[in-house]
């Protein structure tokens, strides 16, 4: 399959939840999935195109937007084309379903951006605290708007 | 039961023996003995027999560790020096910070500290030890890291090479030498 005819089927299947679709180039496409139904859209990517590797999933925050974007790269094993699949959440109530029960490797990946970004995951088997100390939880240091940056220099910087 | 109440008897008889009241007697259970050893000329003696073998713990913390690792291999040869790397910090005398130090791992890194037996020394290896590096200001590592731990040497460098910590090393033995190190109170 090339890309277009994944964006194709893709648009068939999810005419509504699919709300935007984008090829970048013979082997990157882009498409931007409603938060709802994001572990439809993996499972039907899994099952019927043959995207079984989950390359990596992490968060981007957007003040502006008011928003924080899930982003899920997805690639696999038959063909040369891998999917960016964004999902836009709400930046004050950032909860999505987990995507584990369909790429199970995702566990950490989730666990890694509830860390940083504090993106809740619902049904995920096992959301605690991954990279940093518990007593850090609920500061998401990787949001534009963190402020415990260490404002005391070190004494001997020169 | 009956042996905690026989324990406690043989503490009393022990302490009702009153060894206070021999003269040039010291009980064994203070520090009274290396208290007074340290203002003689045998801590000269105990001084050239520490200094002399400095055994490190081989802790690689960051990219540093690779100096480290590569340090106690048979290319340099520390064993001159009385250095040989050792595999627990219960076998050894000097701590060597290689790395940033996040605050996930300031508990593992103080528990290693306390492991080991005293005395003990510690060495700044590496930028990222000494001011945060390229980590500095970040959110998740420790600066000022010698407000937590007694150092001795600091080694700048990015990494520093295998010789810079040999001469740390070196440095380290003119300090015990001179009894200017913080491991010991003199």
């Amino acid at each position: 399959m090339d890309a277009n005819s994944i964006i194709a089927s893709l648009s068939d299947k999810f005419p509504d939840e699919i709300y935007d679709t984008d090829i970048e180039s013979n082997i990157r496409i882009v498409a931007k999935v409603k938060p709802e139904n994001v572990v439809d859209v993996c499972r039907y990517l899994k099952d019927e195109l043959s995207f079984g590797h989950l390359c990596c999933e992490f968060a981007a925050d957007y003040p502006d937007r008011n928003g924080i974007e899930v982003i899920y790269v997805i690639g696999s094993y038959d063909h040369p084309v891998i999917l960016t699949m964004k999902a836009l959440l709400p930046r004050d109530k950032p909860e999505i379903e987990s995507v584990v029960p369909v790429y199970w490797n995702a566990n950490w990946y989730e666990r890694e951006t509830y860390d940083l970004f504090g993106v809740k995951y619902l049904n995920h088997p096992n959301l605690k605290p991954f990279i940093i100390p518990a007593e850090m939880i609920g500061e998401w240091p990787l949001r534009k708007d963190y402020k415990g940056f260490p404002n005391r220099t070190a004494n001997n910087l020169v | 039961m009956d042996e905690v109440e026989q324990m406690d008897v043989e503490q009393t008889e022990v302490q009702n023996v009153g060894y206070d009241d021999v003269p040039g007697t010291i009980l064994t259970d203070t520090n009274a003995i290396s208290e007074f050893l340290k203002k003689t000329k045998v801590q000269d003696v105990l001084n050239w027999g520490r200094k002399n073998s400095l055994w490190f713990t081989v802790n690689a913390m960051g990219c540093c560790g690779v100096e480290l690792l590569a340090t106690g291999m048979a290319h340099y040869d520390t064993d001159r020096f009385g250095i040989i790397p050792r595999n627990s910090p219960r076998h050894a005398d000097v701590l060597i910070i290689s790395g940033y130090v996040t605050k996930k791992y300031l508990p593992a890194l103080k528990r290693v500290w306390d492991q080991m037996p005293s005395p003990k020394w510690c060495i700044c290896f590496g930028d990222c030890a000494i001011s945060g590096g390229p980590f500095y200001e970040s959110y998740s590592t420790h600066q000022n890291i010698d407000d937590i731990f007694p150092i001795d040497v600091f080694v700048p460098g990015c990494p520093p090479r295998c010789e810079a910590l040999i001469q740390a090393f070196v440095e380290l033995q003119k300090k015990i030498e001179e009894k200017k190190d913080k491991g010991t109170e003199y």
